[in-house]
């Protein structure tokens, strides 16, 4: 399908952003500044928009690894936030993102008194076949954190052999995005299959797809949650 | 939409539907993988089982 020239830019900032992120992960927590200092003119909004769809992962080096995030990012990922509420209409993945993202400012703002919304429903993904499943998990994976519950994580729970199947497909297909997203499930989710041979598949998912830094952000987080990184 | 939203939207040209079709994608088409390759994920996934085993079917044109 042809993107509009918005939809690329928005699509390139993304991925920027989505390499800084990899770059704070792969150095620990000390490259400083994942997030742009500014958020004024077309620049800025164009830096929000691509927050905003990175969604939670963009503050992922603080959840992960444990460092105190940049008040300044801090302040960027709640302009996102706030600008970029969900409408009433929108997709079921869209209104999970900005819930992920409200519950990670919590987490990382204390000063963001807004009480917690309530979940958006998934009746959509208690109803999806597991091709489906994994495509809406896959893009939903910042919310495949650690220690963290909702109900999205929970029908994934319910559901590890159909999340197994589903990154079968994916490599086969070749959909590098949608296997990271759904591998990195899939490190959280008991009763996975052993014969899944999911750590060298990430592996191999990596070395094919890695020149997508959103795929590598995906591996990464799968990395850190195996080697008992918490949030 | 609100007004601050417009203003943003006619200043940058990103507009609310780019940002959910971001949010909201259709999968992919798939692109299969071919037998060498995956004599090639033999070598690098070692016990990768499942993922060794035959391709799934391909959907029939037509």
């Amino acid at each position: 399908m042809e993107q509009s020239g918005t939809s690329t830019r928005l699509q390139a900032a993304v991925q920027d952003l989505a390499s800084g992120v990899v770059s704070a992960l792969r150095g620990g927590g000390h490259t400083r500044a994942v997030l742009p200092a500014w958020t004024d003119g077309e620049a800025g909004d164009l830096a929000l928009a691509a927050v905003r769809v990175l969604g939670a992962d963009a503050m992922l080096p603080s959840l992960l690894l444990g460092v105190p995030p940049d008040p300044a990012e801090v302040a960027v990922f709640r302009k996102a936030v706030e600008a970029h509420p969900p409408r009433a209409d929108a997709a079921p993945t869209v209104r999970w993102s900005h819930w992920g993202m409200a519950r990670t400012l919590r987490r990382i703002d204390p000063s963001f008194s807004s009480g917690p919304p309530d979940e958006p429903g998934t009746g959509w993904l208690d109803e999806a076949g597991w091709q489906s499943l994994t495509h809406q998990l896959a893009v939903l994976a910042p919310l495949a954190l650690p220690g963290e519950d909702c109900a999205v994580s929970r029908a994934a729970v319910r559901r590890p052999v159909d999340v197994a199947r589903g990154f079968v497909r994916a490599v086969r297909r070749r959909d590098w995005r949608q296997a990271a997203g759904a591998g990195r499930w899939l490190t959280l989710l008991p009763g996975v299959p052993g014969t899944l041979g999911l750590e060298s598949g990430l592996d191999f998912v990596e070395l094919m797809g890695g020149q997508d830094p959103q795929v590598v952000l995906h591996v990464q987080a799968a990395r850190l949650t195996r080697t008992g990184a918490r949030v | 939409m609100r007004p601050d939203e417009k203003v943003t939207e006619e200043l940058t040209g990103i507009q609310s539907t780019d940002i959910e079709a971001a949010l909201d994608p259709a999968e992919t088409d798939g692109v299969y993988r071919d037998s060498r390759e995956c004599a090639a994920l033999a070598i690098v996934a070692g016990g990768g089982a499942a993922l060794l085993s035959p391709p799934t079917p391909r959907p029939k044109k037509g």
